[in-house]
């Protein structure tokens, strides 16, 4: 005979194997020590999986919510060897009741009389009551599905804000985001903005690496009308500063940062398949919420995200984590944010929206444009033509 | 009627414990387990007072509850305790676990798809191929073969996870149930 193969061992291990396989594996080593195994494992899997947990002692049966009184009425009747319901006897409806004093115990109980009718309508009453309404009435005020978390977080982000909101955030690019700025390796930043919302477009950005360097720092100033981006490329800096066109009213990246969430949740929550939990954060109650493959509507999407979370303070739906990683335009991408500050209605000092000199920056300036990175070449490119001519 | 009731009874006296044990390697909280017991019997009352098959009723209560826990845990994954702003509610209490075994053993069984789990789950039980079977609906012959490489998948998912499992070092009778 051949040795025991995986499935007659497990099911000599199961005590379901034929006499044959169990004479087998009692005569060959091998089999007996692979079957000896095998039955430990299955011994482990059953002490593991089934925990010694017993029934509540008060557990009891819905149906019988109502019916504590009865339940004992009936106990009594049935110590007699007779069905008996609360001052009534006959044939009726039928219940499922557990006692007090027997746990894990239940009555089905026959009942009935002239008024049979009565009493089944009313314990129908209460079993529709106690089974349909209050669990109706209870959903209703005590739950909240994580597409209501994702829906109200999305309406935080989007609300209108006053006065100026500081973040401070880590910022984690891959894919095309990170290769779009090649200084900077590993695609992980440090990230300050501030925001002006009593006064539209004002806001300044400034990205740094782990150890504190500068990345770049880009800022708007409606009221200066002045548009500054500084940033470094193979050590040297510079630093493009151009008037801002009257009426220009383009996009901050700090916009483009929160649409680009906000558009990640609203494809989260149209997913019918959100996992939720609850965690406990540092400043109270999070909800973490995930999905695990979303696309954007048609076979053929624009945008896909492979896996997306976010974590949520329950507090004011704000978001604290968010990650996603996923295909725009066929191109992978993944963007990983954590809060780490965010102050709305912060005081800051009126240069706070300035960018700071860096030492042995090259200056460019000039007029600009409703698009920034056009300002940015177009000057690069005529400043390298003046210095051209100068030579 | 009264047959029906006495039958329910005594399989409520018999299976109540075993079912609840089984919800609750399935589901993550007590009450959601408590529930999966409510709705198993309450659905056998109404399968026996309707004439239904009892031919295999241990392995149609266990189907009927491993439906139950799956629709809860679902439901759990989509629906929380709402918690509103300043309440401190705290969430329902797990399973109480006083050296972690259940614990470490649901996270290792987390890992692996939902049918290991719950043929791994019945056959903790102590259901036999053939009820494992009903339960599961999959073939009888098949039984086996998916449940040596449901342990086997638990197994590694254990180690994985740096447990160690003691009784694995214990002398075991070979097909003791």
């Amino acid at each position: 005979m051949q040795c025991l193969n995986d499935e007659r061992l497990q099911a000599l291990a199961d005590g379901e194997g034929s006499h044959e396989d169990r004479a087998h594996a009692a005569s060959c080593a091998a089999c007996g020590a692979r079957l000896r195994a095998r039955a430990a494992l299955m011994t482990s899997i059953e002490e593991a999986l089934n925990p010694p947990v017993e029934l509540p002692a008060d557990f009891r049966l819905k149906a019988e919510a109502t019916g504590e009184q009865e339940g004992r009425a009936v106990a009594a009747g049935e110590q007699e060897g007779r069905a008996v319901a609360t001052g009534e006897t006959g044939n009726g409806a039928t219940r499922l009741r557990a006692f007090p004093g027997e746990s894990r115990n239940f009555r089905l109980q026959a009942e009935g009389s002239r008024r049979w009718i009565y009493t089944a309508a009313a314990i129908a009453a209460s079993l529709v009551a106690v089974l349909f309404v209050v669990p109706a009435v209870r959903k209703g005020d005590t739950t909240v599905s994580a597409s209501e978390i994702l829906a109200k977080s999305v309406s935080q982000l989007s609300a209108v804000k006053r006065g100026i909101e500081v973040m401070e955030y880590e910022l984690v690019l891959g894919g095309v985001p990170k290769e779009m700025i090649p200084d900077q390796v590993d695609g992980t930043y440090r990230v300050w903005q501030a925001i002006d919302h009593d006064v539209p477009g004002r806001f300044r950005f400034a990205s740094f690496t782990a150890d504190g360097r500068m990345v770049s720092s880009i800022s708007e100033d409606p009221i200066a009308k002045r548009r500054v981006a500084a940033f470094s490329s193979e050590g040297q800096a510079y630093r493009f500063d151009v008037t801002l066109p009257s009426g220009a009213r383009n996009m901050s990246l700090p916009e483009i940062e929160r649409l680009h969430m906000e558009a990640s949740i609203a494809i989260m929550q149209a997913s019918g398949n959100q996992l939720v939990e609850t965690i406990d954060g540092p400043n109270g109650r999070l909800y973490r919420i995930e999905v695990p493959r979303v696309s954007s509507p048609g076979s053929n999407p624009v945008w896909d995200l492979t896996e997306a979370r976010v974590l949520i303070d329950s507090r004011d739906y704000s978001v604290v984590e968010f990650a996603v990683q996923g295909s725009l335009l066929k191109s992978p991408y993944s963007l990983s944010y954590k809060q780490i500050r965010h102050v709305v209605g912060a005081s800051l000092s009126p240069d706070a929206f300035a960018v700071p000199s860096q030492p042995g920056e090259i200056v460019v300036t000039g007029e600009g444009s409703a698009v920034p990175s056009h300002d940015i070449v177009v000057l690069a490119l005529r400043a390298l033509a003046q210095a051209k001519r100068a030579r | 009627m009264q047959r029906s009731t006495e039958a329910a009874r005594d399989l409520f006296q018999a299976h109540g414990t075993a079912i609840y044990r089984f919800a609750a390697v399935l589901v993550r909280h007590r009450e959601d387990a408590e529930d999966v017991v409510q709705e198993t019997f309450m659905k056998l009352l109404r399968h026996l007072e309707a004439g239904g098959d009892t031919t295999n009723l241990r392995g149609w209560l266990f189907t009927v509850a491993a439906h139950a826990a799956r629709d809860r845990q679902r439901r759990r994954a989509r629906w929380i305790p709402w918690a509103p702003e300043h309440e401190t509610a705290v969430p329902p209490p797990s399973l109480e676990d006083e050296d972690g075994r259940i614990r470490s053993a649901r996270t290792a069984l987390g890992r692996l798809p939902g049918r290991d789990r719950l043929l791994l789950a019945l056959r903790a039980q102590g259901l036999s191929y053939r009820e494992i079977a009903s339960a599961a609906s999959i073939q009888p012959a098949s039984v086996g073969r998916l449940l040596a490489r449901a342990a086997d998948r638990w197994a590694a998912a254990v180690r994985n996870d740096g447990g160690s499992y003691a009784v694995l070092e214990r002398r075991t009778t070979p097909g003791a149930r």
